[in-house]
């Protein structure tokens, strides 16, 4: 009697299936995640102090952000690219001069992020900036004079 | 003369490299993957200067229309009524990590009167580190 050779049985993993599960998972990834926006400006926020240090007004300089856009700085209508220029002799006699950015309750959100921006950039002009200050309304109505 | 019986391949397809190239996608997405807790839609505003925002900071944000959502950056966020439930959720969440960065995802057509109070609420809950969020600044645009 011819006995039937038992057939080889090979030694194998079976990875077809596996670039299935991968690909589903990549389709699930690629459907969830959405290209948020996850930079921005750093902004520092002072310790509360009941008795913050006097800064004279002819110590500081005062950037006022008005409806629209316009700034004036320190009374005198200035444009975004002409603030660094107008600091730079500033900052050169006194590095930790004061910024006051003070903007009008009516203008728009974005403007003062135009001027913090421009200021923060200009340490990449060698007009670094070292001291900026955005005080809110209640700050302002306690402690202006 | 025996003619030899040519061989038959079998067409296949390797796809065991497929696998691979599938496990870099979903390592990569893996790693890059983040959850946007927040999906109010606002219109950013634009900066040179952007830094990386920490994984997991709170978001507080506000549409144009003036409406203020917050999330602790673990969840999804919800709506709230104004700054003084703001200064509530963010002293919350400082009590339990004075070290919490918070983003501020506002609209940059709204009243900044409205951003001055959650700013005001931020600085009163002793916030420390507050993140702008912004998109990139076209470079042409000359300020």
């Amino acid at each position: 009697m011819k006995i039937k050779r038992e057939n080889k049985v090979t030694d194998e993993i079976p990875t077809a299936s596996m670039a299935d599960v991968s690909f589903l998972l990549i389709v699930f990834f690629m459907i969830t995640s959405t290209f948020a926006a996850t930079r921005g400006l750093d902004f520092a926020l002072p310790e509360q102090d009941d008795n913050p240090p006097v800064i004279e007004k002819e110590e500081s300089t005062l950037i006022e952000v008005m409806p629209g856009g316009q700034l004036i700085v320190d009374g005198q209508p200035m444009a975004l690219d002409g603030i660094l220029d107008y600091l730079r002799p500033k900052l050169e006699r006194n590095p930790l001069k004061p910024v006051i950015i003070r903007p009008d309750p009516a203008s728009e959100y974005g403007y003062m992020v135009d001027v913090f921006d421009e200021l923060r950039q200009g340490a990449e002009q060698g007009v670094e900036v070292k001291n900026i200050s955005i005080p809110t309304q209640r700050e302002i109505q306690a402690f202006w004079y | 003369m025996r003619l030899k019986a040519s061989k038959s391949s079998q067409a296949v397809i390797p796809t065991a490299t497929m696998a691979d190239i599938a496990m870099l996608l979903i390592i990569f997405f893996l790693v890059t993957f983040q959850i946007e807790v927040d999906k109010s839609e606002v219109e950013l505003p634009s900066t040179g200067i952007r830094v990386e925002v920490p994984k997991k900071s709170a978001y507080v944000s506000v549409t144009e229309l003036g409406y203020i959502r917050v999330s602790s950056g673990e969840e999804m966020s919800v709506q709230v009524p104004g700054a003084e439930e703001v200064f509530s959720f963010a002293s919350g969440l400082i009590a339990r990590d004075p070290a919490k960065e918070f983003v501020l995802k506002a609209d940059r057509n709204v009243p900044y009167r409205l951003v001055d109070e959650l700013i005001d609420a931020l600085k009163r809950a002793n916030v420390r580190n507050v993140y702008l969020l912004s998109d990139e600044e076209a470079r042409s645009s000359g300020g």
